[in-house]
């Protein structure tokens, strides 16, 4: 067993559901919790494209509506990843990464633009197909070992769980926001909104930071 | 600590304009002065700071901040020795915060200086793989652990020189001018740092410094151990010199090569730790 993510020192129980703050999650916690006030308090970017063929060019304004929509998207998007951060239980980890995927998708769907609409539908295929193995796999460490805790299993009491159920839930994560369909977000660049677009990246690589952590975990 | 903090970001300035002045050497040129980096901040502390009309205003201003905050923290988890999963994710997070810096400024050539930031994260894929490599001789991701380690066994450069070279290609993509530098390519001006000017550009300066010590320094704990001081700066300044040579003697690929060859890399790393993990570690 290893101690990847550094001894626990604090556990917040809510009944039997646990969050617990080691340094590695307490460090991802504050990081995710940094960004969600940045798009709290910051007014978007009003993004400026070159026209193609002339010298002009032109700059994109945010709607009222569209960017409330998009902020409280953003908003719960970065509440999503800070459950994910410090949660303490493999089932809970998947609903939160899960909650990241379609907060993910909400924010690029707002925008009304043909091409940002395309990439949001396709990450949403992508988001809504990776669901399978991320819950499989979770179903299947509750199989395999009788427990869902991080904190139990991290006893190294368990069995172990098998490799081929980590990489379902590694998968799973990858499908939900992760690279390689980092490229495919590309197309969503096309969205003005500094603050809001950046939640997805953000929240994409903390949501695998906290994976590789669960599986060399468990 | 912030004599360390001041020494850390100095040293890692120097060992910047090192690797200008080496690259220069290579191409027949004379090149700046060693401390030319450490100029360049020193004036841009003093220059004209403007926030441009198009940007998203608290995220232009607070990035930098985020940016300086996150490698000091870095640094300071290395002087602990704790844990370099943090570290790392430090290194990834660098991803966002260029991808930040490009989007808050609103402008075109910024905003795809960030779009290739995000692209490049497939160099951060090795990185893992290394960190997997280790901690299955290692058990412990705690720099202290690992240096204890070392200390019994012998370097992991010897041990698991793969994960060496999948970290090398890490530290590789964050030269400027380098192979994989698609970042901050000619051809989008300053890429991601091109509406960042006067006070803002200082903070970068300082990001860099820090970030290129935070590194180096990273790579000597975790593949050689342990070393007194003197030997610290003596391997980081000869590793910097060896990235200098690498980034002078291939050339910038494209964003798509760039990420294919990571990928490349990534997949036969996996079969290495396939490998070690089913043959079982000694010890």
């Amino acid at each position: 067993m290893i101690a990847v993510g550094g001894e626990p020192f604090y556990y917040l129980e809510f009944g039997d559901i646990v969050l617990y703050f080691s340094p590695v999650t307490t460090t991802l916690f504050v990081l995710a919790l940094l960004f969600t006030l940045f798009v709290l308090a910051s007014r978007p970017e009003r993004q400026v494209d070159i026209a193609f063929g002339s010298d002009a060019y032109l700059a994109k304004v945010i709607t009222p509506g569209e960017l409330h929509f998009r902020k409280f998207m953003a908003t719960a998007c970065g509440l999503a990843s800070m459950g994910a951060m410090v949660t303490g239980d493999v089932f809970d980890f998947t609903l939160f990464a899960s909650l990241v995927g379609i907060t993910n998708i909400g924010i690029v769907a707002a925008v009304k633009n043909r091409h940002v609409q395309n990439a949001a539908y396709q990450y949403g295929l992508v988001s809504l197909s990776a669901t399978v193995p991320l819950f499989s796999g979770a179903a299947m460490v509750a199989a395999t070992t009788g427990t869902l805790s991080l904190i139990e299993l991290a006893k190294g009491t368990y069995p172990a769980v098998p490799l081929a159920v980590k990489s379902f839930l590694v998968l799973g994560i990858i499908g939900e926001g992760m690279a390689p369909f980092y490229a495919a977000k590309a197309e969503m660049f096309r969205a003005p909104g500094a603050p809001y677009v950046i939640m997805c990246s953000l929240s994409s690589l903390l949501i695998f930071l906290r994976v590789v952590e669960i599986a060399m975990t468990m | 600590m912030i004599p360390e903090i001041l020494a850390a970001l100095f040293f890692g300035l120097l060992l910047l304009g090192l690797h200008r002045k080496v690259v220069a050497r290579i191409q027949k040129r004379p090149g700046p002065p060693v401390w030319q980096e450490f100029l360049h901040a020193a004036k841009f502390f003093w220059k004209q700071t403007w926030v441009p009309k198009t940007a998203s205003s608290l995220m232009f201003v607070g990035i930098v901040l985020v940016g300086i905050g996150i490698w000091v923290a870095a640094l300071l988890v290395v002087i602990a020795g704790g844990n370099i999963l943090i570290i790392f994710g430090i290194y990834m997070l660098q991803k966002i915060v260029e991808h930040g810096f490009g989007l808050s400024s609103g402008s075109p050539y910024g905003k795809f200086g960030g779009v290739r930031s995000v692209i490049s994260a497939a160099s951060e894929i090795p990185l893992f793989v290394s960190v997997a490599a280790i901690a299955l001789f290692t058990h412990s991701l705690a720099l202290q652990d690992i240096v204890a380690y070392q200390a019994v066994h012998g370097p992991l450069l010897l041990i698991v020189p793969p994960a060496a070279f999948a970290m090398f290609l890490v530290l590789l993509s964050k030269m400027p001018g380098g192979p994989f530098s698609v970042v901050e390519g000619k051809e989008l001006v300053s890429g991601y740092k091109t509406e960042h000017f006067g006070f803002f550009r200082a903070g970068l300066y300082v990001c860099d410094g820090l970030k290129t010590t935070v590194l180096l320094w990273t790579f000597v704990l975790v593949f050689i151990g342990g070393l007194p001081t003197a030997g610290f700066i003596i391997v980081m300044v000869i590793l910097m010199i060896i990235l200098s040579f690498t980034c002078a003697l291939t050339p910038m690929l494209t964003p798509f090569d760039s990420v294919t060859l990571q990928t490349l890399v990534t997949g036969a790393m996996l079969v290495y730790v396939g490998c070690i993990a089913a043959m079982g570690v000694p010890g």
